[in-house]
């Protein structure tokens, strides 16, 4: 179900579309760890003297763990602005990789598949494990 | 983020699931209220029953366009009531300038990262500096003033 059912569906991008789809994935994914940065943040002074410099290596993490991200996304960018439009390339068997379901409909709509497919599918966690 | 973002409410208007959701993740932990259409029915409707302090709209919305609701927007006179940051993949020169001509006050070109577009709503938003700060008062001295006659 979820992923598999995508994948079975055929569909093709340009490069440079897939490149540009995949870098607002990173750049959302970034902005998750912005998210969950803000609130380790808050939740730090609240927290017991011996657990903050445990805590805050967390915080150390995804903070780089940020500009990782942040890094990567600006990459892509750039990367789907010089790549080709006329170059096409299969997704649908990528797709069927994709097993976490909000990202795999997320995936499936901006490579052109139709959002009635993806609307009665799971919409989060793992579909397949969970 | 320099400024207080307090009580402040964007609407975004996008189709794209992927660019609402890392908008609204940005925006919310800059501290705004935000509020989300992806239809441009649904952005007006939204409009019609709140007002919020920035409209962040993509001109690709589907079923009514960008452009279509910026037109709805219009009030019989004067300009657009709501600072209106616009964003388009591959905006064209006569696309800026209709889209400042329907009141927009910025455009973004796609593909931005969410500092950017962040970067953007935050100076759509400063409240602009007068132009020519006029000096301050001096004190007035607490001793009378004596004029002295020739």
């Amino acid at each position: 179900m979820g992923a598999e059912t995508l994948g079975k569906t055929r569909l093709e991008t340009s490069v440079a579309a897939a490149f540009d789809v995949v870098a607002w994935e990173i750049e959302l994914a970034g902005a998750r760890c912005i998210q969950l940065d803000t609130i380790i943040g808050e939740l730090l002074p609240s927290m017991p003297i011996e657990q903050r410099e445990r805590l805050l290596e967390g915080l150390h993490t995804v903070d780089l763990l940020s500009q990782h991200l942040t890094g990567l996304s600006a990459f892509m960018r750039t990367v789907s602005e010089d790549a080709s439009e006329e170059v096409s390339t299969p997704v649908s068997r990528a797709l069927a990789d994709v097993t976490l379901g909000a990202l795999a409909n997320r995936l499936f709509t901006a490579f052109g598949g139709e959002e009635e497919v993806v609307r009665d599918l799971p919409d989060a966690g793992d579909v397949d494990l969970f | 983020m320099s400024f207080n973002t307090r009580g402040l409410e964007v609407m975004i208007a996008e189709n794209d699931r992927t660019v609402l959701e890392m908008l609204q993740i940005r925006l919310s932990v800059a501290g705004f209220h935000t509020s989300m259409a992806r239809t441009g029915p649904l952005a007006l409707e939204t409009l019609r029953n709140s007002r919020p302090s920035i409209l962040v709209i993509d001109l690709n919305l589907p079923e009514m366009d960008g452009f279509e609701v910026l037109e709805a927007l219009q009030p019989r006179c004067g300009k657009l009531q709501i600072p209106t940051l616009v964003m388009a993949r591959k905006l064209a020169a006569e696309d800026i300038q209709r889209a400042l001509r329907l009141g927009a006050r910025d455009c973004m070109a796609k593909p931005f990262s969410g500092a950017d577009a962040l970067d953007r709503v935050a100076r759509l938003l400063r409240k602009p500096t007068p132009p020519t700060a006029t000096p301050p008062l001096a004190p007035l001295s607490a001793k009378p003033v004596v004029y002295l006659r020739a």
